[in-house]
């Protein structure tokens, strides 16, 4: 059966491609005017075998349906459908500043005679907790309401909703979810007051018993005798709470259980407590006075300092229980 | 019937109804030899004379699928969770042997088959031994029976060759 020579070696070169392979479409090797090779043979010195009868470069996938010609010719049918960037929304921050919702749903394409997937539905709304309006309380209840939901790390709350069949439904179910989250963390219910220690998101040192073990201290110092009612602090209280001292105290406890411990933190807790008990440094400085002498005064010297740090050894020890 | 053969199978027949001495039963069984783990799938056995041809796809055993053959069956089913993976498995197979037994003798390749979203397209080396008019018939009908079976638009893609010989790679 004859055949006319294939069309490839009649094709002027500044012909349009685009009219010749218009869509997708398996590769001919009569219509392709280029010396296409494929395949392997492992005979020494041959060529991969060449285009005609050659399956596998009918198998490939190929993309001369997507020449920079084609593409050009796409640009220019779908530009009359584009409008203009929106002005105002030319940087991230002003982006985030008047759209911090983030919404995000997937669209599947598979080779099936059906086009329903049911993973289309699931929507993801993502929104950033420092745009949204909330005092601490607020806060505190809404992290406590989101649990696994929040990452500090990027600040950004996510609600993944699938629950309802369609992906309207769930874009519409999970704004209603945020509205009802916001607004929820603004009430206060009236079992929340009954919020204990234990229950406390951080540490407060004003209800702590660090407060009332200083407290303590300092009236056993000035010579009263300690408090023993339970949980409540004396009424003299607020005489030593105020004092600078014992406010830097403070500071350095919290930041010891809030911040983690590390090398700064010890520190300055450690120049607190020296600084609330009184504790002097004493440099001794030995001159011409007799050695006997010299010694008697060290070792009374030396018996204060051994009575102090045990004094303040006990005091570190409860107060890090705490 | 010469009364000789009678005889004969008279004293064949009565061999047969002995019972075996017990020593014979001993040896009784099938002759075997040690199991050999052979792998033999899509490898041609040489011939003596050399004449055996083999197309490019027969000349590569299948673990050069991947770097010098390619596939020949084209999908989405096996991505991650990706849906109909036994169905598709199945229609190409069906597919295959649809085409084997309309086309008689035709094609001279394996057929290739490509999915995009819901159309099926139909690839492969036809030789031209018969008319064009013929080969426009069977591949409508082709398109329109399948597309039927397989609920899919069907679209053939056919490349033609002269002989049967133009697609032999080697001999073996």
């Amino acid at each position: 059966m004859e055949t006319m020579p294939p069309r490839s070696t009649r094709m002027p070169i500044d012909q349009d491609w685009t009219s010749v392979w218009p869509t997708a479409s398996t590769f001919k090797a009569s219509v392709v005017p280029l010396p296409l090779r494929m395949g392997w043979d492992c005979k020494k010195g041959s060529t991969p075998p060449a285009k005609y009868a050659n399956a596998e470069l009918m198998k490939i996938p190929n993309f001369l349906h997507l020449t920079p010609v084609h593409i050009k010719k796409h640009c220019v049918a779908i530009k009359k459908f584009c409008t203009p960037w929106p002005k105002g929304l030319e940087t991230e921050a002003a982006l985030e500043k008047h759209f911090p919702i983030d919404i995000s749903s997937s669209d599947f394409c598979y080779s099936s005679p059906s086009i329903r997937e049911p993973l289309s539905r699931v929507v993801t709304l993502k929104v950033k907790v420092s745009s949204l309006q909330l005092d601490y309380h607020a806060k505190d209840k809404l992290l406590r309401l989101v649990d696994d939901r929040y990452n500090p790390k990027t600040d950004i709350l996510t609600l993944v909703t699938d629950r309802c069949p369609t992906r309207k439904q769930n874009y519409d179910y999970a704004h209603y979810l945020l509205t009802a989250i916001y607004h929820e963390s603004w009430k206060t219910e009236p079992w929340e007051h009954e919020k204990v220690e234990s229950d406390m998101e951080q540490y407060f040192w004003d209800m702590s018993t660090s407060k009332r073990n200083i407290v303590n201290l300092l009236r056993s110092v000035d010579g009263k005798t300690p408090h023993q009612m339970g949980d409540e602090l004396p009424d003299d209280a607020d005489e030593y709470t105020s004092q600078p001292e014992v406010q830097e105290y403070a500071q350095a406890v919290s930041s010891l259980h809030n911040d983690g411990e590390d090398l700064h933190s010890v520190n300055s807790y450690k120049e607190a407590v020296k600084k609330s008990i009184g504790v002097i440094e004493t440099i001794v400085i030995i001159t011409s006075i007799s050695i006997n002498y010299v010694y008697r005064e060290l070792v009374l010297l030396g018996t204060v300092i051994i009575i102090r740090s045990t004094f303040i050894i006990t005091s570190y020890q409860t107060d890090l229980h705490y | 019937m010469d009364p000789k053969i009678l005889s004969k199978m008279a004293a064949s027949m009565r061999v047969v109804s002995e019972v075996a001495p017990l020593y014979r039963i001993a040896f009784r069984g099938l002759s075997t030899t040690p199991a050999c783990c052979k792998v033999q799938a899509g490898r041609y056995k040489i011939t003596l004379q050399q004449n055996k041809p083999l197309t490019y796809e027969q000349a590569h055993p299948p673990y050069r699928i991947g770097v010098c053959k390619g596939w020949n069956s084209w999908n989405t089913s096996n991505l991650h969770e990706a849906p109909r993976a036994c169905e598709t498995t199945f229609e190409d197979s069906f597919i295959r042997k649809f085409i084997f037994g309309t086309w008689h003798g035709l094609f001279v390749s394996e057929v290739i088959i490509k999915r995009r979203h819901n159309m099926v397209i139909l690839s492969g080396l036809v030789q031209r031994s018969v008319s064009a008019r013929k080969m426009y018939f069977l591949i409508g009908y082709t398109e329109e029976l399948l597309s039927r079976f397989l609920k899919c638009v069907v679209k053939m893609e056919l490349q033609t060759v002269r002989d049967r010989k133009d697609v032999v790679f080697k001999y073996i």
